[in-house]
């Protein structure tokens, strides 16, 4: 295995040190991935889901706040890393941690895997140092790690750039003076510099035309059967990911949703958000039908509660997430609108906890026919469990307790992290 | 038979033989290179290309936003049987001269002040950089409005002053005992009541369906009799009738204030047509606090709100996710149906395209190399540019993807004859000396190649 992390978390701060009003940005959180050998894994997801956050954690660019990720770790030790997860056996994850653990690893053994190891940027305009001739970009990564110098380095320049497509006198050229595809070229010839075993393309094509974009793709596919080389691509464009990878992971909200094979994501996705997602693709040729999702991608500030996808999940049910914050605004959305008649300015929703609620100034059987008539159409109404009188014109609402899903696996190998797919919910369907 | 249907329609905008070059101080870069295209009312026509290829300064052309380095050599725009840019064709000849231009562009600028904005209004690209980011969003939409026909902000105000309680009682007699044609009862009594203006927000709020019937009336009712200040009010009556703001110090600004308030109001109902949520706590918003669907979703209101023949959209989705980008597609989509706009639509994504549009149009190296029905251009192209490029796109279907060989042409120093020719795998002798004009093939299928010359 090339890479596997375990729970991989990232939470930035913002705000200093004597900020009064500390925000935490959840960018990736509890995430497990895998990678083997000459594999390329696709990662797709709306801009915001974490997705680059994850590359670099992943190529040691960023600090983790929680997690482990095990690099270039052979097969038999990743299994016994796995069972003494399950076991829970700390002394035998802790040796095993310490040799290949790149977030507990010191910084100068570090350096030293860094070679192994590279990353391609979204935007090649901004990638390269325009400062500096594209030989000395290439030839940066190879210094910096101690992998080669001097006039071997100059050497293994030239040797790149022909590999990628590019003719030699390019090496005594500045990044302005070459296209987008030509600086994606050059950008690629960097990460290959050190003859990595494993490369994160972050967004390799989107900067570029159609054409050019073609260009790379083929270009990415014939170097891996080259080298060997393992690809982590980030992509918002699904056909690119299709076309490139053999796994998909798909991400939403800092989380994992839906893992599988490339075919089985693709055609028949399980997830929700997946089956969303891939009705969103325009294709040539096909006038599709959508699975309409409303609404944008949550904040990862204040993320909701349970599954992160619920509030704009069309299958969502009474335990997906629904807590009473949501409930209290469905409820006065509805009663200053269309149940004027029977709310009005009368009405006072407090909310007492994450499961109750309160209203003053309307009565009990009111409240019910509302519930009632409007279940189908409010989702947040489904996680009521049962709805008390405290006086007169005071109701007091109860919820449902939200479960957070797990990665179920599927029969056919995939994971899905969707409660749908839970024992207890499987006849839901 | 879809040949009779184009024929058919009315030919809203032609766009012929344009030629446009920009003179830089690295050499003169040929930019469009003889375009021909027409739009037809109601229809949604898409522009595809590869960057480079021309797509924007063609909308730029037909917007009049060019820069004053733009030289245009030849062609014409003609809408509403005028030619909209015969002064700079002039100003172009025989030479590139930049005072003669400059003052083209002025002229053009104070012939257009009456139809971009109203008549062709533009979405660019990216929504962040098209947005004022100091202004209210519900400022924006309001200013359109304001310098393009405030006349219709003045009526709104008036027509809520001289309502009655009466008149609303009247009108929800008429909207609730008819239900099928309230609309034509209700335009006819505010015709007779003189009361034009009001129609739109009466319907605005009987028309949403979050509402109960009670508060709806409530709503209703309280827009009769809103007091105006009795200092504005003759100035509003003028508005109101000549369409025109008093040019008069302080006084304007005074106006102005007012009229941009009802603006806000107005904002508040296009929105919400465009579904964005909470619409009236939005126009308080500024555009750095909202998303980017959010945000193209007031690029699109702002083009919108003066009722435009011609909308053009530049590349609209590029910017967004998938599933915003299907969000601003069906959007689209459905707008067409309800406004009587033409669109021209352009995106360098033919899957996109075929989404949305009725027609598409290949461009490449500045001129238009196919046009044809969408159906057409994807399952039978015929120009070779149209073909490797449907050939290089990848799909979910994972299939070969097979990249154009050779590189986007410089424009500086565009290749002889056919531009496609030194990538075309079909190319001939005659492609690199002469131009290939366009060939009909019926079902209004266009190609500019020699291949299809000799059928004719």
């Amino acid at each position: 295995m090339i890479i596997a992390g375990y729970n991989v978390t990232k939470h930035f701060i913002s705000g200093g040190m004597f900020s009064t009003n500390k925000v935490v940005v959840k960018a990736v959180q509890g995430v497990n991935i895998k990678i083997r050998e000459k594999e390329t894994v696709g990662l797709v997801g709306e801009s915001g889901s974490g997705k680059t956050t994850l590359a670099r954690l992943l190529v040691g660019l960023e600090e983790v706040t929680e997690g482990t990720i095990l690099f270039n770790i052979p097969d038999d030790e990743l299994n016994e890393y796995e069972e003494a997860l399950k076991k829970g056996d700390k002394e035998v994850m802790k040796r095993i941690e310490e040799k290949y653990d790149i977030t507990k690893m010191p910084k100068s053994k570090l350096r030293k895997l860094r070679r192994y190891m590279s990353m391609v940027f979204q935007d090649p305009y901004s990638s390269l140092d325009p400062r500096m001739r594209v030989l000395d970009i290439i030839k940066e990564p190879m210094i910096a790690t101690g992998y080669l110098s001097g006039e071997e380095a100059d050497k293994r320049v030239l040797e790149l750039l022909e590999k990628v497509g590019l003719p030699k006198w390019f090496a005594y050229r500045y990044p302005h003076e070459l296209s987008g595809g030509q600086r994606q070229r050059v950008a690629l010839a960097r990460a290959l510099s050190t003859n990595p075993k494993f490369i994160a393309l972050d967004e390799p094509t989107s900067a570029l035309d159609v054409s050019t974009q073609a260009q790379i793709l083929n270009l990415l596919k014939s170097l891996q059967k080259e080298e060997g080389i393992s690809y982590l691509l980030i992509t918002h464009n699904i056909a690119v990911a299709s076309y490139l990878s053999d796994r998909l992971y798909v991400m939403y909200a800092g989380k994992i949703v839906e893992v599988g094979d490339k075919e089985l994501v693709i055609k028949n996705p399980k997830h929700p958000y997946t089956i969303a997602l891939m009705s969103a693709v325009p294709r040539i040729g096909k006038v599709m039908q959508r699975v309409p999702i409303k609404g944008e991608p949550p904040n990862l500030v204040n993320l909701p509660t349970g599954c992160h996808f619920h509030p704009r999940c069309p299958y969502a049910f009474e335990y997906c997430g629904w807590n009473a914050i949501e409930v209290a605004e469905d409820l006065k959305y509805l009663l200053e609108g269309k149940y004027y008649d029977i709310g009005g300015e009368r009405i006072r929703i407090d909310v007492l906890s994450d499961f109750k609620l309160r209203i003053e100034g309307i009565g009990y059987q009111d409240l019910e026919k509302i519930v009632k008539s409007e279940i189908e159409s409010v989702k947040s109404f489904k996680s009521i469990d049962s709805i008390k009188m405290e006086g007169e014109n005071i109701v007091t609402i109860e919820l449902k307790k939200y479960m957070t899903p797990k990665l179920y696996e599927l029969e056919d190998g995939r994971l899905v992290s969707c409660l749908l797919y839970d024992e207890k919910f499987k006849n839901r369907k | 038979m879809e040949e009779n249907k184009i024929g058919e329609k009315e030919k809203i905008l032609e766009i012929k033989d344009l030629e446009v070059k920009f003179v830089t101080r690295r050499g003169i870069f040929h930019a469009l290179n003889g375009v021909d295209l027409e739009l037809y009312r109601g229809e949604v026509l898409g522009i595809a290309g590869e960057s480079g290829s021309g797509k924007s300064t063609l909308l730029l052309t037909i917007s009049g936003l060019l820069p004053s380095n733009a030289w245009v050599t030849n062609g014409k725009i003609v809408y509403m049987g005028e030619n909209l840019i015969q002064d700079l064709v002039d100003a172009g000849k025989p030479k590139y001269n930049k005072k003669r231009n400059e003052k083209a562009f002025k002229k053009l600028n104070e012939k257009l002040q009456n139809i971009r904005g109203t008549k062709i209004s533009i979405v660019f690209q990216d929504p962040m950089t098209a947005l004022n980011p100091v202004l209210q969003v519900g400022y924006q939409i309001a200013e359109a409005i304001y310098y393009h026909n405030p006349s219709i902000l003045a009526k709104r105000i008036l027509a809520r002053y001289k309502a009655t309680k009466d008149d609303m009682r009247e009108i929800l007699k008429i909207l609730k005992s008819n239900k099928e044609d309230y609309t034509e009862k209700l335009l006819e009594y505010i015709g007779r009541r003189n009361l034009e203006g009001l129609e739109e927000q009466v319907l605005f709020i009987w028309e949403r369906n979050d509402l109960h019937d009670i508060k709806k009336e409530k709503l209703i009712m309280s827009l009769a009799g809103e007091r105006v200040s009795r200092f504005a009010l003759p100035f509003l009556n003028q508005v109101a009738k000549t369409n025109k703001v008093p040019r008069i110090p302080i006084l304007s600004r005074f106006i102005k204030r007012i009229l941009i308030k009802e603006g806000y109001r107005k904002a508040v109902e296009i929105l919400s047509i465009l579904n964005v949520p909470n619409p009236d706590k939005v126009v308080y918003m500024y555009p750095h606090e909202l998303s980017g669907g959010m945000r193209q979703r007031v690029a699109i209101a702002i083009a919108l709100v003066n009722n435009p023949e011609i909308v053009l959209l530049d590349e609209p989705t590029s910017a967004l996710d998938v599933t915003v980008q299907a969000q601003v597609l069906d959007l689209v989509k459905n707008l067409r149906k309800k406004y009587n706009s033409s669109f021209i639509f352009v995106s360098h994504d033919l899957s996109v395209l075929y989404e949305v549009t009725d027609r598409i149009a290949v461009m490449y190296a500045g001129r238009v190399v196919e046009v044809g029905s969408k159906e057409e251009i994807v399952s039978n192209p015929l120009h070779p540019y149209t073909q490797s490029l449907l050939r290089a796109v990848p799909t979910l279907e994972g299939n070969e993807v097979s990249p154009i060989p050779g590189e986007v042409p410089d424009m500086r120093n565009p290749p002889k004859g056919c531009m496609f020719h030194p990538r075309c795998p079909f190319a001939m002798d005659i492609c690199k000396v002469q131009t290939p004009p366009m060939y009909t093939l019926g079902n209004g299928h266009k190609v500019a190649c020699f291949l299809y010359g000799e059928r004719k």
